[in-house]
Order: C-alpha cells, then structure tokens, then sequence
C-alpha cells in the first residue's frame, strides 16, 4: 500500500457529486444575486413608428453593425468599424457594435438583442448573413435591416430590406495599373481563400488593369483555403515570391502577413480593404479601401426621413464609381509608383467614374472561353456571377 | 442503525425501477446521520473548499472583465437574464444544447469503454453532410416530410458512425491513439465539407457563395415545443441513459474501461466492444449535426457548428463523463454560449470572453477532483 | 530557386513551429503527462512575444516573453494534473479555451502594432553550400535553435542521469519516489518546460516566421504537435522528421499553386492533416510498445 502524499488525499466520490452539484448551483446563485443586485440589461418594447414619416425606422437613433472578424484587423472588418464611428460622429446616433459573429444562426441572435437594446436599424455586414438577414428582415418589419454585400433574389423586396456593395474590381484594377507600371519580372502574386465570384472578379480585374500597361504582365495565384490564417498566408506568399512575382497582392480578411511578406523579400504590395500603407511605406503602391461612411450616412438619413421603402436603397444598390457613390476607392499612391504611370492611372479612374469598367470586351477566360464578348460590357449582375479566372492568370479556371 | 449500502448509490444495473430504488434510500436513512454528515467538520470544511474553488474562477473571469472595461455584476446579470429569463434565449439555448448535449454523449459513450473521442467537431460536420445529402439527392422534396426527415437522421447516424468507427477500427488493428486521430479527422471532415459547398454541392441558382441548394420543406424539423429537434434529443439521450446503465452492452463497455485485459479474460469480445462504442458515439453526434441543420438552418453552410464539438468535450468532462450530468453540463453551456453575443454588445466584451468562462467553469471541479487511482 | 526548393525551405520555416511544441510535448509526455494544452501554449507564446516585442522594440526580449507567457500555461496544466490529480487530457483542452479567450481578448490591441523580425541570417560557410545551404542555413536563428535542440534533448534524455529519471518517471512513478526521488516535481519540470517550448513556437510563428498577430493564429497546430509526438513514438529524431514532413506538406499546397500544378484546393489543404494521419497509423504499431507505462496509464483512463 503506497503512502500517498498529503494531496493525493482525494476528496471520495459521493462528495465530488455533491461538490460539483453544490458548486454549479453556486455559480448560477452568484449570478443570480448579481442579477438582482444590479439593473437589468434595458428592454426597449418593439416600438411603434410615432413618428412623421410612417416608416418604423423613422428617426431613429440606435445603429447596430454586424462584423464578422475582428474590428481591428486592418481590413474588411476594421472599415465597417471606422465607418460605424464615424457614422456615430456625424450623424450623433448611437451605435451598437458586434463583432466576430459567425456566419451562422448565431447573427440572428444578435440582431435580437440589438433590437431589445433599441436598434432600429441593422447592418449586418458580411455576405454570409444572407438568408438571417432576409428571414429577420421578414419576421420583423418594424427593424430596418441592410444586408452588405448580398443580391436579394427572392422577388419584390420587403420594404424593410435593402442590399448594398461597391464596384469592389474597378479600384482594384487600378491597383493592378500600378503594380504592371513597377513589376520587373512581369510576375504579379495574388493570394485568396476561395474561388468565390468577387474573388474572381478581383483577380480578373487585377491581371487586366495590369495588362493595360504591361501587356506581358501575368497574375500567379495561391488559394490558401482560409480567410485568415497567417502561417498559410506567409506559406503562400513566399511561394509567390520564389516563383518570380514582385508585386503581391490578395484578396483576404487580413492583409498584414503578405505585407510583411513583401517587404521581408524587397517586394511591392497592392492593399486591400483597408489603407495599412504605414507596414511599408516604400513598398506600398496602392490599395483599394473601404469608405462606407457617406453611403452608411446616406442610408441611414433616408431612413431617419422616413423615406427608405421604395427608395434606391429598397434594392440591391450597387454603389458605383459612375454615380459617384463607390463605398471603395482607390488608396493614395505610394512613392514607388512612377509618376510617370499616375495619370494614365487617374485617367483610367476618370473614364470608370463616366460610367465605364474595367470589364469591356473583348476578354477571355484563360481556358479560351469568352467572357465578355468584343464590344459588351459586363453588368454588376453579370459580373458577380463570373467564374473563370481571364487570360494572364495562372490558375486553373 | 445500520447502513450497508452508502446513501446515494446509483441504483444497481438490475432492472430496479425507479420506484423501489427510492424505496430502498428512504428505509436507510436515519436522519441523526444525515444530520451528523451534513455539519461534521470536515463535510463542511470541503464544501467550503468547493465553494472557495467556485468563487475564486468566478473572481478571475470578473478580473478579466473588469480589465476590460465592463461591469462584472452587469456581466453576470446579462447572463443571468438571457439563460433564465429572456424566453427568446431560452428556446435559443435548447436549439444550441441539441448538437452540445448529443456531441457531449458522443465523448461519454465511447468514455465508458476507455476511449477519447475528440472528433465531436468532425462527426457533427459528417452527420449535417449526410444529412444534406438523404434531402436533396437521395429523396428530394416530393417525399413527406416524416419520412424525409427519418431518412436524415438515420443517415446522419451512420456516417457519423463509420467516421468515428474508423478511428476505433485503427486504434484496435494498428494501435493508433483515437484521441490525435478523431482530432486530426475534424480538419480532413471540414475540408470535405468545403470542397462539398464549393464544388459539386455548390447552389447553381445561388450567388456563387459556398452554400448547397436549399432544402424543400419536407427537410425542415416543424416546430413542435419550440423545434422538434429538441425533444428528438432529449429522447436520444434519455435512451443513451438507459443503454449505458441498463443493458448488457453498457455494463460491458464498463468492463472493458475499467480494465481492458480482465474484460478480455472474462471472455468480452474487446475489440467489437471498443468499436461499437466508438461508432455509436459518432452516431449520436452525426445526429447532432443533423438535428441541428434542420432545426435552425435552411441549407448546408460551412462553419455553422464551428467549436461545438470541443465546448461538448469540456460539458462531457463537467458531466464526469456520467450521461446525466454531461447533459445538464451540455445546457449549461448552451446557455453561456448563448449569452455571448450579449455580452458583446452591451458591454463591449470581446465575443471569446465567454471561452473564458467556459474554461474556468470547468477549471474549479477539475481542480477539485482527482483520478481514483494515484499513481503513486 | 526552384519549386522542390522552395517547399523544402518554407517547409523547414513552418516546421520548426511545429517541432519547438513537439519537443516540448515530447518531454513532458516522457515524463507521464500529456498536454493538449501545447496549442493554448503556443498561442499564447505567439501573444506574448509580439506582445513584448512590440512594447520594447526588440523580437528577442520578445522571444523570452513568449517563453514565459507558454511556460506560465504549462505550469498551471502540470499543477492541475500533478498537484490536483486532475484528468489530463480535459485539463489540457479547458487550458487551451482559456487560452483562446485570454489571448483574443489581450490581443485585439496589437493586431496593428508592429514588429521588427527576427532577421534572415545566413549562415557563413554552410549558407553557401550549394542547394542545401538554402534550404537548411538561410532562416532566422531560432530554427538554428531548433537544430541544436533536437540532439541537446536526444541526449539528455539518454544520455544523463536526469533524462534517466525523467523517463522513469514516465514509465514507473512510483519506483522513482521510493528510490526517494520526487515524480511529481520532475513532472511539473516537464510540463512546464514543455509549455514553454511550446510558447517558443509560437514565437518562432509570430516574431520570427509571419510577423505578424491574429485572433487565432495557431490554427489549430498545436494538436498537430502533440500528434508528431506520439508518430515519433517518442523519440526525438523522429518528432523532427514528423514536424518537417507537416510543415513540408503544408508549403507544397502552396508551391504547387504557385507553380501553376493544379491540385484540388481542398485536398491540398487537407494534406498536411492526411500525411500525419497515414504516417501516425504506419508507425503507431510499431510504435506502441514505447508508450511510457505512466502515460499510457493517463491515456486509458478517463473516467
């Protein structure tokens, strides 16, 4: 029989059942002695409208945002947040934030208790709360709910819904400008997580801005399977680097790795998302970056006026740089790009905000299918549905 | 008088009803004892320990909120109100508890026979792509929803089954640890579903996004109590109860956990007992995952039980891989997950405050009990 | 240099993140317990040294305060397993929760900071050797770190008297504390050692391979440690090939890309995770005589 040390003296089992009974319901009546000791979460009724405009929404103050990473990872994420402060600076509404929400169930839940905290306007501002957005926007009408980044399809929009993005490709066509003006080898790397349309329409639209002034110019790509993951993203990188490019670029959640990763190998970067020029500033040519603060302003005015059902925003509203509205613009340039370059480049910019884009025809997929027959232009509808990666890019389509 | 069986011994795997076992504790308790039990030093000296335990996580996780500039009270009120007194939460919190208190069991079952199963994650994945896969390309939307949705869950089971059998199967044939390779098949599991949504299951009228087309209506649980897929899990467990502690298998997995080469002596056929184990609990979580699809979603989506397989390890270890508690473990953390969101955007919390709270909930009574058998 | 290359190289890079936990994980299980834990220690180390790196400016202060930051978790794993007798592989994963929060919370402040790296450093004379001076002497000198480390540990651990305790500690606890040793202060050594390698991963991942921090960034490769380990059967040579056949896949899905070798993308994601799976169920048989009795005993019994 050995001697057990002192503290090897475990508690018998009859007692660790009572113990861990005793101690759960320990833990639930410190929460609820701290529930009655403390005011309770406020629960704002399901208003009615009251007010002049007719709408639910109208006049409201409470402003939630959705975000689906987190709200200072120097991209996607951290541009809703900015814009959601400055929002709550100019307009003086109160703004309710959450982030990292999955794109799950779990957003439903959220929208919830921003309503129960007084939220009559939602954004819900990644792509994969569609179908919670659409299905909350129907079970409560009194809620405004502006979905970013989704196309409704489901026939006569509610008149509490509204879907909205930017032509995402065209500043990063001019990105792509600027990286064929630098590019030495005539390599570019592009490192994405998944083939989805917007994906591809920004690795297109890359390869074909680039095209405009290196016609040699060829876009390598590495999907690393992930939004975010830093050691794939480092993997990818340095994979495009060995392989030739000098310019990376990439369509992720985050940008800093492959930043990182360009200034580590004397590479230039294109950015995205969001304007993180000072990682590297000698090496920073361009990015496209988010400026949602004046459409948030001009949807959420609308609905405070009451005004929002029937209006443009009653839609899937595609900000344009054509109407001058494009939530994404184009980043300042760096000093590595040639001054020489920057005017055809704002040139470029000039004839998009006229109405054109970068998807003109003739362009072909890199498996020799058309893509944009000589003489068409591509609608925003269109291109969001395209697939297939454009001649100049080395991917398989 | 005398006692010669300790006051709160489960009733013996003898088929004795419920009603006799109460019976039996009624006719052996003397209340001189209790009494003594109840205010002798040392019953009270541990219980204070325990609590002590409870209070000292419940003052770290209130450090930590506080470093982050929220009210602790308030914290622990917006919890309180979403778990016991929001009846929004609550039927929410029994949506959640459906994959958690199924994949919880999934960890206990095979636990019995001494085997770690950690690939809660990837059965629940596997069960939700089977499931998918019965709706839109086995049946279809023309066949009755009954029998649709009994078609889904049996095939949820049996894929969950295979998957989880498979790391049984190499760890009796090969000697390959379950623990690392139901862990590593959660990654291979999420990258079948990936390629699933991105590639052939893809929704051809969809918007290009990662998603499989939607289910008819025939492939969605009614709303019967809140979502049928609640009740169906309650029922599952209560008979996963029964099975553990009533039959002839169960008392063998006992056996074979307790000590693998005394079952084998004994004439226990080892191997098909290690696997069995391992295959129905990845059934129960292939459930889990299917249940939880066609309760709250409306198509095949990636990422939606993101997590839920290792916070249902945690409930199963809470639960001391007994099938009661892991239960109410289950629920109870459904019911934190649930307030996460909460938290978040009242107080501005960082939505992985709540991973905080999880852990420390399980910190105390790991830090209170220990294995039977010291080492040394 | 050429895609073969290039993969070797990134391999080696990524592998060593690998390989500083395994080794960790390998001590520690040789001593008895085993740490689920390692990728809560990682993350935390990746934390830690950005962290510190970042407020004082230099990666290797940085380095030590990853080190300490996955030592500190190490040592709690090993007070609940050694001191409360707590069950081993629950306590590794609740550290591991604790870790995820702690850090995502801790965190979210430095995702925009910056920090030098640790620098390239090109090893003279070797650095030069044609194809496998690129691949093996061209890193930054934690990987140099690594190559040390792996025969130091090969040694002490055969080789001397403590490594001798250290593994009859693993194999028989009970015989070590009546030849009047201490098991349970050798095991607490163990983890928490190991925890601290582990938190030195991390920094390799954070300060000295990506630069960078994220919610998050391990991604899960902690686990892939602790499966190494238990590949290698143990034995230190063998977790280094493990961990360069982990990091060698995982940049392959890259190069191959890169080279335009098309490969379904998912199935190159999943690559790294396969090969560790097919090698561990090769060499598991074999392997599974090694198991130290101690730690077998702590695997097989769970409730």
């Amino acid at each position: 029989m050995h001697q057990a040390p002192a503290v090897a003296r475990v508690i018998p089992p009859r007692r660790r059942k009572r113990v861990a009974v005793v101690g759960t319901l320990a833990v639930f009546a410190t929460i609820a002695l701290a529930a009655c000791g403390s005011s309770s979460t406020s629960t704002a009724g399901s208003g009615s409208s009251g007010s002049s405009g007719g709408e639910p929404w109208a006049g409201a103050k409470t402003v939630g945002f959705i975000m689906v990473g987190e709200e200072s990872d120097q991209g996607y994420n951290q541009a809703v947040y900015e814009a959601s402060q400055q929002v709550k600076k100019d307009l003086g509404v109160n703004t309710l934030l959450a982030a990292n929400v999955p794109e799950t169930q779990q957003v439903t839940t959220v929208m919830q208790q921003m309503v129960d905290a007084g939220a009559k306007i939602i954004f819900a501002t990644s792509f994969g709360y569609q179908q919670y957005a659409y299905a909350f926007a129907k079970s409560h009408p009194d809620v405004l709910i502006l979905h970013q980044g989704g196309t409704y399809t489901g026939g006569k929009f509610p008149p509490n819904l509204g879907t909205y993005f930017g032509e995402a490709y065209d500043p990063v066509a001019m990105g792509g400008m600027a990286a064929g003006a630098v590019t030495k080898t005539n390599k570019l790397g592009f490192v994405y997580a998944f083939p989805i349309p917007q994906t591809v329409d920004n690795v297109d639209a890359f390869e074909l801005g680039a095209q405009k002034i290196d016609p040699k110019a060829v876009t390598y790509t590495v999907a690393t399977s992930e939004w975010c993951d830093p050691l794939k993203q480092k993997t990818a990188a340095t994979a495009l680097l060995s392989a030739g490019s000098d310019v990376l670029t990439q369509h992720q959640d985050c940008q800093s790795t492959v930043i990182e990763a360009a200034k580590a190998a004397g590479a230039y970067v294109v950015g995205y998302h969001f304007n993180a020029s000072d990682l590297y500033p000698s090496g920073w040519l361009t990015g496209s970056v988010w400026n949602w603060a004046p459409l948030y302003e001009s949807i959420i005015k609308t609905a405070q006026a009451g005004k929002f059902t029937g209006s443009q925003y009653n839609a899937n509203f595609i900000g344009t740089f054509a109407s001058g509205n494009n939530p994404l613009t184009l980043a300042p340039f760096g000093p590595a790009v040639p001054a020489s370059v920057q005017p055809k480049i704002l040139a470029e910019e000039a004839k998009l905000k006229a109405g054109g884009t970068i998807f003109t025809g003739p362009i072909y997929c890199n498996n020799g299918k058309v893509l944009v027959a000589a003489g068409q232009v591509a609608t925003p509808a269109q291109i969001n549905q395209f697939t297939c990666f454009v001649k100049g890019v080395v991917a398989a389509s | 008088m005398s006692q010669t069986a300790p006051i709160g011994e489960p009733p013996r795997a003898t088929g004795e009803s419920a009603a006799s076992f109460a019976a039996r504790l009624a006719a052996r308790i003397d209340p001189a004892d209790v009494t003594r039990r109840l205010t002798s030093a040392s019953g009270w000296r541990r219980l204070l320990v325990a609590l002590g335990a409870y209070a000292a996580c419940l003052a770290l996780f209130s450090f930590v909120v506080w470093t982050q500039g929220a009210s602790p009270t308030g914290v622990y009120s917006s919890i309180y109100h979403s778990a016991i007194t929001d009846p929004g939460s609550i039927a929410q919190i029994f949506e959640r508890a459906v994959p958690f208190v199924l994949a919880a069991l999934a960890v206990t079952v095979p636990a019995r026979a001494g085997l770690v199963n950690v690939g809660g994650e990837g059965q629940l994945i596997i069960g939700a792509i089977a499931a998918t896969w019965v709706a839109l390309y086995l049946v279809g939307p023309g066949v009755p929803a009954p029998l649709a949705l009994v078609l889904m869950g049996v095939g949820a089971m049996m894929a969950g089954a295979l998957w989880a059998g498979l790391a049984a199967f190499l760890r009796v044939t090969m000697n390959a640890n379950e623990a690392v390779t139901t862990l590593l098949m959660n990654f291979v599991a999420n990258d079948i579903l990936l390629y699933l949504l991105y590639q052939p299951w893809k929704d051809p009228t969809g918007t290009g996004q990662p998603e499989s087309m939607p289910f008819g209506a025939n492939a969605t649980l009614p709303q019967v109590f809140g979502n049928l897929g609640v009740v169906v899990a309650l029922a599952v467990a209560a008979i996963v109860v029964l099975v553990l502690t009533k039959t002839g298998w169960g008392f063998a997995l006992r056996v074979v956990g307790g000590n693998q080469e005394a079952a084998r002596r004994a004439g226990l056929p080892v191997k098909r007992l290690l696997v069995s184990s391992m295959a129905a609990g990845g059934s129960l979580a292939g459930l889990g995952g299917m249940l939880y699809l066609a309760g709250t979603q409306t198509q095949l989506l990636p990422g939606a039980t993101a997590t839920f397989g290792y916070t249902a390890f945690l409930a199963s270890f809470l639960g001391r891989n007994q099938p009661v508690k892991v239960i109410f473990a289950a629920i109870l953390f459904a019911a934190i997950a649930i307030s996460a969101p909460g938290l978040q955007l009242v107080y501005g919390l960082d939505g992985n405050v709540v991973d905080i709270l999880l852990a420390l909930v399980v910190v105390a009574p790991l830090a209170l009990s220990g294995s039977r058998r010291s080492a040394y | 240099m050429n895609g073969i290359e290039q993969a070797l190289t990134t391999g080696i890079e990524g592998g060593t993140v690998i390989l500083f936990p395994a080794l960790g994980e390998l001590i520690g299980e040789r001593s008895g317990v085993v740490n689920l834990g390692t990728e809560g220690c990682m993350l935390a180390g990746a934390l830690g040294a950005y962290a510190v790196g970042a407020t004082t400016g230099s990666a290797w202060i940085g380095v030590l305060g990853g080190l300490a930051a996955g030592a500190v978790l190490g040592l709690a794993h090993a007070w609940m397993v050694v001191r409360r007798r707590a069950d081993q592989l629950a306590s590794g994963l609740v550290l591991w929760f604790l870790a995820v929060g702690i850090t995502s919370v801790l965190g979210t402040s430095f995702v925009s900071r910056t920090v030098a790296p640790l620098p390239v450093v090109r090893l003279p004379g070797l650095g030069s050797i044609p194809w496998l001076g690129t691949i093996l002497f061209d890193h930054d000198p934690l990987v140099y770190v690594s190559y040390a480390l792996v025969p130091v540990v090969w040694w002490v651990l055969f080789r001397t008297r403590v490594g001798l305790v250290l593994r009859a500690t693993g194999e028989r606890p009970e015989v070590v504390a009546v030849a009047g040793r201490r098991p349970d202060l050798v095991q607490l050594a163990a983890v928490t050692l190991g925890g601290a390698l582990g938190g030195l991963g991390g920094a390799q991942l954070s300060v000295g391979y990506v630069d960078n921090w994220f919610d998050n960034m391990t991604n899960g490769y902690g686990f892939i440690a602790v499966a190494v380990v238990l590949f290698a059967a143990w034995r230190p040579l063998w977790v280094l090939v493990g961990s360069y056949m982990f990091g060698v896949a995982l940049a392959a899905a890259s190069v191959l890309q890169a080279h335009n070798i098309s490969v379904n993308q998912y199935l190159l994601d999943s690559l790294p995770y396969l090969v560790t799976l097919v090698a561990l169920i090769v060499f598991a048989r074999r392997g599974g005589a090694r198991t130290p009795e101690g730690l077998a005993r702590a695997l097989n019994n769970t409730t």
